[in-house]
């Protein structure tokens, strides 16, 4: 009887967090989920978001990846595809982010293919007494 | 970071002073005329071989002993991951892990009783047992992380062990020289670890060196013998460090790198006595094919690979063969 409650709750655990196909807000559109906090669009300054419908086409995002040292404010630039999903996360790659195509294999499962690095990352140091103090740039 | 530690397969030829250690759990407190093992002797065996293949960090093994007056074989394996979660708002993520561990270890020892008589000893352990971990991930740049974390572990640790040509005398009066002991215990640990990552790409070429410390507290309780009912305070440090390189091969549209690690483990309060060896040095290569999947859309899981490695140390020589995930 136990053994049938654990195994119940198990799978139901593992039903319901099965990978959901993702939902578009029409059929000219992307999506784009991220680990971190996409704080422009298109060159436009918007409140700071996790997931975003995109227009097809090319389209320029920045997203922010904060350490205690330093933000690494990182700006991707590439063709958007309809109907595709894409994600950016942190694998400690060469930059500190990295946009793949997320697409969703089974119900067990999701992918990470196609992966593209930002063009570049801004760098903002902080400072304790004057908060940011200098500006580089990570070169593509 | 994704982590998944299969098995490995190592030799490991250990110089002589372990005798009075790897020992049975009965021996002390059941077996007459055996003064060479003290009860202190039976409870760091026992922590030591539960906390050798329990420990966080710590990958698979066969140890293989083997001196004039010894044979043992000692195997440890585990099967787990660890990976990091966002915590939205924070700079800081979650980590987590989960793993079964397990491990045996059957040894074969010849010692001389009290009374003169020659004894052998032919012992075997299994422990079995699960492990979870929780923490935090402090990204101090783009290169750096500091992961404090938390792991909470339950194990079970049976023992049965064969006393040949010892007399002892049972409590029906009759004494044999061929006597076998059948015993249990379980095993609680709470391990605080600091673990320090750093990685940084060279071209193509990534290099990654990290340091881990473990903090644990292990209690036995055993209803078999009361010698084994005992808490001890042990500390563990670990260096690691790793290259890997593109290759040009590719399997269903994924690359395979190469890689080559060094590390260095050290049981920093174990007695010698109790393994034979307070630290182990491995150096290896191998292959990984990065997969880059999304189980459960929970967590990434990048790579699968082999690794081959060597293990030498003043007292260990041997080598290593494993199955690894990130």
């Amino acid at each position: 009887m136990n053994m049938r409650f654990i195994i119940y709750i198990l799978g139901m655990l593992i039903l319901g967090s099965c990978v959901q196909a993702p939902s578009f807000k029409g059929d000219e559109y992307a999506l784009i989920s991220s680990n971190y906090p996409i704080i422009s669009v298109n060159g436009t300054a918007i409140e700071e978001s996790y997931k975003l419908d995109l227009a097809a086409g090319e389209n320029t995002v920045v997203i922010v990846y904060h350490t205690y040292s330093k933000d690494y404010h990182c700006t991707f630039t590439w063709q958007a595809v309809a109907g595709i999903a894409y994600e950016v996360t942190d694998q400690e790659n060469r930059y500190p982010l990295t946009l793949y195509q997320w697409q969703r294999k089974n119900r067990l499962w999701a992918m990470r293919l196609d992966p593209v690095d930002p063009s570049g990352c801004t760098v903002v140091e902080h400072d304790d007494n004057a908060g940011l103090i200098q500006h580089q740039v990570m070169s593509g | 970071m994704l982590h998944f530690v299969n098995k490995f397969i190592a030799k490991l030829l250990v110089s002589a002073g372990l005798l009075s250690v790897l020992i049975s759990v009965h021996a002390a407190s059941i077996v007459p005329n055996l003064s060479a093992i003290s009860d202190s002797d039976v409870r760091n065996s026992a922590i030591a071989f539960v906390n050798t293949t329990t420990l966080p960090g710590l990958e698979g093994a066969t140890i293989n002993v083997d001196t004039d007056d010894r044979s043992s074989e000692q195997l440890r394996s585990s099967l787990g991951f660890s990976a990091e979660f966002t915590l939205k708002k924070h700079i800081f993520n979650g980590y987590w892990g989960l793993a079964i561990v397990g491990g045996s270890l059957d040894d074969r020892i010849d010692v001389i009783a009290d009374t003169g008589e020659q004894v052998k000893l032919d012992i075997r352990r299994d422990v079995i047992g699960l492990r979870g971990s929780l923490g935090l991930s402090f990204p101090v740049d783009q290169y750096f992380k500091l992961r404090p974390f938390i792991s909470l572990g339950m194990a079970d640790l049976r023992t049965i062990t064969n006393f040949d040509g010892l007399p002892i005398t049972d409590a029906s009066g009759e004494t044999e020289t061929l006597t076998t002991f059948d015993t249990s215990a379980y095993m609680g640990s709470a391990t605080a670890t600091l673990d320090a990552a750093y990685s940084r790409w060279f071209n193509d070429n990534r290099l990654e060196v990290s340091a881990q410390y473990n903090l644990r507290n292990t209690e036995l309780i055993s209803g078999d013998n009361s010698v084994l009912n005992t808490t001890a305070w042990s500390q563990t440090a670990m260096l690691k460090a790793r290259y890997s390189g593109a290759t040009s091969l590719v399997t269903d549209g994924r690359p395979w790198r190469w890689l080559a690690y060094a590390s260095h483990t050290n049981f920093l309060s174990f007695d010698k006595a109790s393994l034979g060896y307070t630290g182990l040095f491995e150096i290896g290569a191998g292959m990984e094919w990065n997969v880059n999947i999304k189980p459960l859309d929970w967590f990434g899981w990048q790579s699968i690979g082999l690794s081959f490695g060597v293990i030498t140390s003043r007292n260990v020589e041997g080598y290593s063969f494993g199955l690894t995930a990130r």
